[in-house]
């Protein structure tokens, strides 16, 4: 398991249209329902917006990390957006979101996922994975940011 | 300065870690010492000890989720929710290394450990998820009884289905969730297989609850032992907790118990068998004694099985007499937590106090497992005086000269006309051994300490 698995390049798109928090959220659901990751895309979409009502996961630093743990997910993955402009996603700091990663997990996820989404969480704090996320112009720029 | 903290979120998927990093990133840039315990979903990591709080200053509880502050009395505790430990960890630091460190409860955590740590607690998990498992499984086939004692012996009846879901399924998982849940409390998620594993082994090698205890410490401590020893690269990490712990302590666990366990309890039986056939016409009094002891003793474990096995194949025999005591000693122990439960409520708690009320039923249905979970939560108190109690009982039985026909059926039996004789004298037996199973039980345990009563 490594972050290509987790992360395929099928699911990463390097300029969001969205311009809202409800439409970043559809625009990345979208990119993962396409790629076959989700049995039930409305289900899905319901559990991550009622986690995002219990405190929003725009975590500053230009960060939002929309998720939910949910049985209508098939398999773990992540999708990654990054908006150049930026847009309010309600963070704690006030500041605009560029990077977007909506983390879906099945149910029954096994321990290797939850690992390795603790491991992405863990670099996202650093400035300097943020800042060669910002600016990846490839899939290998993306993964480029998260190696050691 | 050493400071600590624990993270933890709803979904445990992205913000506990976040929340880790930032804080460990922060007291980093500040030159302070930090240790962060993660509680997400993929368990507990980095486990605070007995050993850091004593070292600490103070620790930050950045939590979404109930966190359990008994453990740090002792430390002054800055209480957060997580998404303040990412937004700005170093404020929490700077007020976390700038609070005043209590001095007075300083000892705290020590008196704290006998109740609340250690193997207690781990046997404690292990009992807990047990309880439910017993009272179902064992209500289950005491209702396989209410159509007729034999009535599960015809294949295709309803009644065979009940004794096949009770007795078959969940009996049969009565040791191995006991073991694997102790395991799980001592290496968490890893623990969980090798515990069940070990169980199961227990089981099937006839090596009982006792068995199952020793098994699930033991799987336990050698998952905790090879999650601590194993390093891997970070690429394979991941693998660990669901390949590499599993298969390695599952393995050591199972020769463990095949070759160390299994191979001592085979030879125990096997002597006890040949002793109790010696002791067939000693004193009929003495005989209902032993006989009633050993059936309390490990209630399905090899002592009991062998004194069950030495009346069934006296029935063959025609002799009705010690089958009469062995029920009557199987009844009592569930019969007497049950009292027990009922007259000295303080020392048991609120969880206990309702398997009491299933455990009375299986006692009534001459299902001695009802009286496991008591007897493994607290071994040393209860085991002997369910085997007083169970001595008693047997000793009357053989000496009102009761005989049972039937190897089964508790209080079912005792309906049927003819299957018991000296009937009258037969429930005085019963109700004698009940009675000292619960007087004893209410002297020797201690009343719960008072934060317990609350916590199960």
């Amino acid at each position: 398991m490594n972050i290509q698995d987790l992360l395929s390049a099928s699911r990463v798109k390097f300029d969001l249209q969205a311009s809202t928090k409800l439409e970043a959220i559809n625009e990345l659901i979208d990119i993962l329902d396409a790629d076959g990751k989700l049995s039930d895309k409305e289900q899905y979409k319901a559990a991550v917006l009622h986690r995002e009502t219990e405190f929003s996961t725009g975590i500053g630093m230009g960060i939002a990390i929309p998720h939910a743990k949910d049985a209508s997910v098939k398999e773990a993955a992540l999708t990654l957006g990054i908006s150049k402009q930026g847009l309010d996603y309600e963070a704690l700091d006030g500041t605009a979101a560029h990077l977007f990663f909506l983390i879906a997990v099945p149910a029954d996820s096994n321990d290797v996922h939850l690992k390795l989404l603790s491991y992405i969480s863990r670099k996202l704090m650093h400035q300097e994975v943020r800042d060669s996320l910002l600016s990846a112009k490839s899939y290998d720029d993306v993964l480029a940011a998260f190696k050691d | 300065m050493k400071l600590l903290a624990i993270t933890s979120c709803p979904t445990g998927i992205a913000h506990t870690y976040m929340a880790a990093e930032a804080l460990q990133m922060a007291a980093k840039a500040m030159g302070l010492e930090m240790k962060v315990e993660t509680r997400g979903s993929v368990g507990v990591e980095n486990e605070i000890t007995m050993e850091d709080i004593k070292e600490a200053h103070a620790i930050i509880i950045a939590a979404d989720t109930n966190v359990d502050r008994d453990r740090f009395q002792s430390l002054t505790i800055i209480e957060t929710n997580v998404q303040a430990a990412i937004k700005n960890p170093k404020a929490l630091i700077e007020q976390a290394a700038n609070s005043q460190k209590s001095v007075a409860t300083i000892n705290t955590p020590e008196q704290h450990k006998p109740t609340k740590t250690g193997a207690y607690k781990h046997l404690m998990n292990g009992v807990s998820h047990m309880i439910p498992l017993v009272a179902a499984g064992g209500l289950i086939i005491a209702l396989s009884f209410i159509f007729g004692i034999e009535a599960f012996k015809e294949k295709g009846t309803l009644a065979a289905a009940l004794m096949d879901i009770g007795g078959g399924a969940a009996f049969a998982l009565m040791v191995p969730v006991l073991s694997g849940f102790i395991a799980y409390s001592i290496a968490d998620r890893p623990g969980l297989v090798p515990g069940l594993v070990g169980g199961m082994l227990a089981s099937q090698l006839g090596a009982g609850f006792l068995g199952g205890i020793i098994a699930g410490f033991c799987a336990g401590y050698i998952a905790l032992w090879l999650k601590n020893t194993i390093k891997l690269p970070k690429s394979l990490e991941g693998l660990k907790p669901v390949l590499i712990i599993p298969f390695f302590a599952t393995l050591l666990i199972g020769l463990l118990m095949v070759y160390v366990i299994g191979t001592p309890v085979k030879a125990l039986m096997d002597i006890m068998t040949v002793t109790l056939k010696g002791m067939s016409s000693a004193n009929a009094g003495f005989l209902g004694l032993i006989l009633g002891a050993m059936m309390a003793f490990d209630m399905g474990g090899p002592i009991n099985k062998v004194a069950y096995t030495f009346g069934v194949g006296l029935l063959a025999s025609n002799v009705f007499e010690p089958m009469a005591a062995i029920m009557a000693a199987g009844m009592t122990p569930p019969l007497g937590l049950a009292l027990a439960t009922f007259i000295a409520k303080k020392k048991f708690t609120p969880e206990e106090q309702e398997s009491g009320k299933a455990a009375s039923v299986m006692g009534l249905a001459f299902i001695t497992e009802g009286a496991i979970p008591f007897a493994a939560a607290d071994p040393v108190r209860v085991i002997p005086s369910l085997m007083a109690g169970s001595a008693v009982a047997g000793a009357l039985s053989m000496i009102f000269n009761c005989a049972l026909r039937a190897p089964h059926g508790g209080i079912f039996v005792l309906l049927i006309p003819n299957a018991v004789s000296n009937l009258g004298m037969y429930i005085v037996a019963i109700a004698a051994g009940t009675i000292v199973t619960a007087i004893m039980i209410s002297i020797l345990k201690k009343d719960l300490p008072s934060d317990t009563t609350a916590k199960l």
